[in-house]
């Protein structure tokens, strides 16, 4: 039960929340939006087993800018119409204005707890692979992916160690955000250089040992879509049609 | 279409989308930390930083396609990097890739000069700022701000993916690791061979 969620085929996962997604952009209401969210969360709460104090530190970042989005959309909006429901410093805000102003940052809010439940659930290689066995995504491309996933690491070390090597010869003497910003150019070329060589060489170790690229029918991690699948993709869909349908309830 | 291709430029695009990945998240980062003081339009000035990664494969690479597929990759390797934006990241790097495809499929492949490459910038704009039009609500501004917003994004697009790219892979070939691409072999960014 804990481990529904993660057990979830990662492809159907997808599917599910973009579907869940791009239905949310056609509600201006705060209510959907909301319910959304408070549902994803129950959700996570039933069906896995993450770590909440990872979840609160991904979506800090999020309120804020929830709330970026909400004074913006009060200032700028496009539809001023409607009564006056609040008044700040002879600013009016009618509740027209209110309304879409919390419906496009509860929007903020929703999308990230979708995005954060198939971030904390999903293993990456299990992401790619279900991709390629369920979606028929290109294994040329798929193994591309994966070979890249797996460089990161090493890319990290190259990183931190050309850094150091612009230090040891007094390089780096940039102290500002910006000039560290335009600092990056002197690491990246470097890098990509590096990458150039790297997957040249990783295309050749693929092509010696047999990698053609070509369409598999068996693989050696098997993905399926299985009941429980079904189950989940079903609650999703309840879920959304729930808070599609409070829109109309709720006004 | 992936016929033509050969593994090494598939490889190629996906260590180039694990470099940029990382740029991309801090930038992300950046532009999360500003949205919540100044709202969306803080994004609107970095976001050129986001179709680098298909105008560089597309100068290098030069084949139909690789503009689409590499910021594909990129967008699937974010979200394989534990990225917080998640799935409709990488729905966002199909529009994005479409949009600088289109210029240089406009060209049928035959230039790869400033211009182009600019041009496929501001593709990527057009293309991923109607995309966020719709998935963000920006229907609620005022038509005054979408359209700040959007010759933002455009100059963006233009001046950070166009020139920033083309300064990126110019400065790579001078390095002399792409020798064997397609970049090498036609010169002054004409026909490739």
């Amino acid at each position: 039960m804990k481990s529904a969620l993660h057990n979830m085929n990662p492809a159907a996962k997808f599917i599910v929340i973009t579907i869940c997604m791009l239905t949310m952009a056609f509600f201006f209401n705060p209510w959907t939006p909301l319910l959304m969210w408070i549902g994803v969360l129950f959700i996570q709460l039933l069906f896995s087993r993450i770590d909440w104090k990872l979840w609160i530190l991904f979506m800090i970042p999020f309120f804020i800018m929830a709330f970026g989005y909400f004074w913006t959309t009060l200032v700028f909006a496009e539809d001023k119409s409607g009564p006056v429901v609040l008044s700040i410093w002879s600013i009016n805000i009618t509740e027209i204005q209110l309304n879409h102003a919390l419906s496009i940052s509860f929007r903020v809010l929703a999308f990230s707890g979708l995005s954060l439940l198939f971030a904390l659930t999903t293993n990456p290689v299990s992401f790619i692979l279900s991709l390629m066995q369920q979606l028929k995504l290109s294994p040329k491309i798929a193994y591309s992916i994966l070979v890249g996933y797996q460089f990161l690491p090493v890319l990290k070390d190259e990183f931190v160690q050309i850094q150091q090597a612009h230090r040891l010869r007094g390089a780096m003497q940039a102290k500002s955000v910006f000039h560290r910003l335009f600092h990056m150019r002197k690491i990246l070329l470097p890098m990509l250089a590096g990458a150039v060589r790297k997957a040249e060489r990783a295309a050749f170790a693929m092509e010696a040992r047999g990698f053609t690229g070509e369409k598999r029918k068996s693989f050696y991690k098997v993905f399926s879509v299985c009941r429980l699948d079904g189950y989940l993709v079903s609650l999703f869909m309840l879920l959304l049609v729930v808070s599609c349908m409070s829109a109309l309830y709720m006004n | 279409m992936l016929k033509s291709w050969k593994l090494k430029e598939v490889v190629l695009m996906s260590l180039f989308s694990v470099v940029f990945g990382i740029v991309y998240l801090l930038f992300l980062h950046v532009g999360n930390i500003w949205a919540g003081f100044i709202g969306p339009i803080a994004y609107e000035w970095i976001f050129g930083i986001w179709f680098i990664v298909s105008i560089i494969c597309m100068y290098i690479i030069r084949k139909p396609g690789a503009a689409v597929i590499s910021e594909t990759i990129a967008a699937a390797i974010e979200v394989l990097l534990g990225n917080a934006v998640g799935p409709r990241l990488i729905l966002a790097g199909v529009i994005q890739g479409l949009g600088a495809e289109a210029a240089f499929a406009a060209t049928r492949y035959r230039r790869f000069d400033v211009w182009v490459l600019m041009m496929a910038g501001v593709g990527a704009s057009v293309f991923s700022f109607t995309y966020g039009y719709f998935l963000g609500g920006f229907t609620v501004f005022s038509t005054g701000y979408v359209l700040l917003m959007l010759s933002i994004r455009i100059l963006s697009g233009a001046i950070i993916a166009g020139i920033g790219g083309k300064a990126v892979v110019d400065g790579l070939l001078s390095t002399g690791s792409l020798q064997g691409y397609a970049i090498t072999r036609s010169k002054k960014g004409e026909a490739r061979a």
